[in-house]
């Protein structure tokens, strides 16, 4: 598992937003995003991150506290070590007060052709 | 500001930011001045998935030439080949030894380059493992022999796999009964005993696709359950049974395997 220095997400909400602040969880631990832009109402984007700098084993968006909050769109970048940063776009989902989703995914495979 | 210094800050700092980091789930509310037996308990969040909108696939279309990657496991035991030609369509086969490979001309091939332990073919790839590999490093040499092996069988026309393992394979719903049948009385009357239970989802030819639940879903021996126990009860019960995959998604639920 890399050791992920950054990550920032950026979150296109639907048609039903939530309030901020936008929280994560890093290995359980459950934490607000830095630097905050944007919102997370109906049809506005929000961007955050962290300085993580440890080893990732797991890395959540937590939904509100009540109700429902309809994510149209993620995309986490990731800056991990010994590895070239890289990005991963997630398709839309709906979260509540009883789930997260998982937002982690490992550096891409090298691969080469023989 | 790095996860450890935000953590010791929140814990040395305010009370309602000790309780924001330490709480599993902000919707919980403890039920004052009725001791701390009487507090509920936090409701854990359930993990679910998103799916990942795949960045644009590489096109490289038909081509007349042998295309081979090579792509090595996160752990560095195995590397996948993946080929722009059948190696063994709607089937798979294992050879977990070098004295398993004669008759097939692929497998020959492929266990004369040194160090090969195991060859999977399955439909158009081919996964091969080696003992003691610890980085890509160790794959690069390797990958392109593997790599060459294979093209020069393919590049033969012959037959890649042996006539004798082609007739061995029985029809789908043979290998499907079987497998069941090693799951209901070998396999799941094991994981019981930890609350697990496997679940047989697909069977393709005779590769078999399960799903690891109760107590083994987000387990963090699911791996050594699955490869020492389960692919051993598989293959010993039904020896004609190809590759086998879990489809489980252990990061996910109420119980990940980082909880």
């Amino acid at each position: 598992m890399p050791k992920l220095n950054r990550f920032t997400i950026e979150i296109e909400t639907g048609e039903t937003g939530t309030e901020l602040p936008v929280h994560f969880t890093i290995n359980n631990h459950k934490m607000p995003l830095d630097d905050p832009q944007g919102g997370v109402g109906p049809a506005e984007t929000f961007s955050g991150g962290f300085e993580i700098g440890s080893f990732v084993h797991s890395l959540t968006l937590v939904g509100p506290e009540s109700g429902q909050w309809d994510v149209r769109k993620l995309k986490v970048n990731y800056d991990c070590e010994h590895t070239p940063p890289y990005s991963v776009t997630f398709d839309a989902i709906t979260l509540d007060e009883t789930t997260e989703v998982n937002i982690w995914q490992d550096p891409p495979l090298p691969t080469w052709d023989v | 500001m790095s996860v450890l210094k935000k953590l010791s800050q929140m814990f040395s700092g305010s009370g309602a930011k000790e309780q924001e980091a330490g709480e599993a789930v902000s919707g919980a509310k403890s039920q004052a001045s009725q001791g701390s037996f009487a507090e509920e308990p936090p409701v854990r969040r359930r993990v679910i998935q998103a799916s990942v909108i795949m960045a644009e696939a590489e096109e490289s279309g038909p081509s007349d030439k042998i295309l081979i990657k090579a792509e090595p496991s996160r752990d560095y035991e195995q590397c996948k080949f993946m080929v722009n030609r059948p190696l063994f369509e709607g089937h798979s086969w294992l050879f977990s030894s070098f004295e398993e490979a004669a008759g097939s001309p692929i497998a020959e091939s492929v266990f004369s380059v040194e160090s090969v332990a195991t060859l999977l073919i399955h439909e158009s790839t081919a996964v091969v493992t080696k003992t003691g590999a610890k980085g890509v490093a160790d794959w690069e040499t390797l990958a392109r022999e593997v790599g060459g092996a294979l093209r020069k069988t393919l590049e033969s026309g012959t037959d890649l796999i042996s006539k004798d393992i082609v007739a061995k394979i029985p029809a789908e719903e043979v290998v499907k009964e079987e497998i069941q049948k090693v799951i209901d009385t070998e396999v799941n009357p094991g994981v019981a005993g930890h609350g697990g239970n496997i679940t047989l989802t697909a069977i393709s030819g005779n590769t078999v696709t399960i799903l690891m639940g109760g107590g083994c879903q987000g387990c963090s021996a699911a791996d050594l359950t699955l490869k020492q126990g389960i692919h051993g009860a598989f293959r010993k019960a039904v020896p004609y049974v190809g590759a086998i995959y879990d489809e489980t998604d252990h990061a996910g639920g109420l119980n990940p395997y980082y909880r």
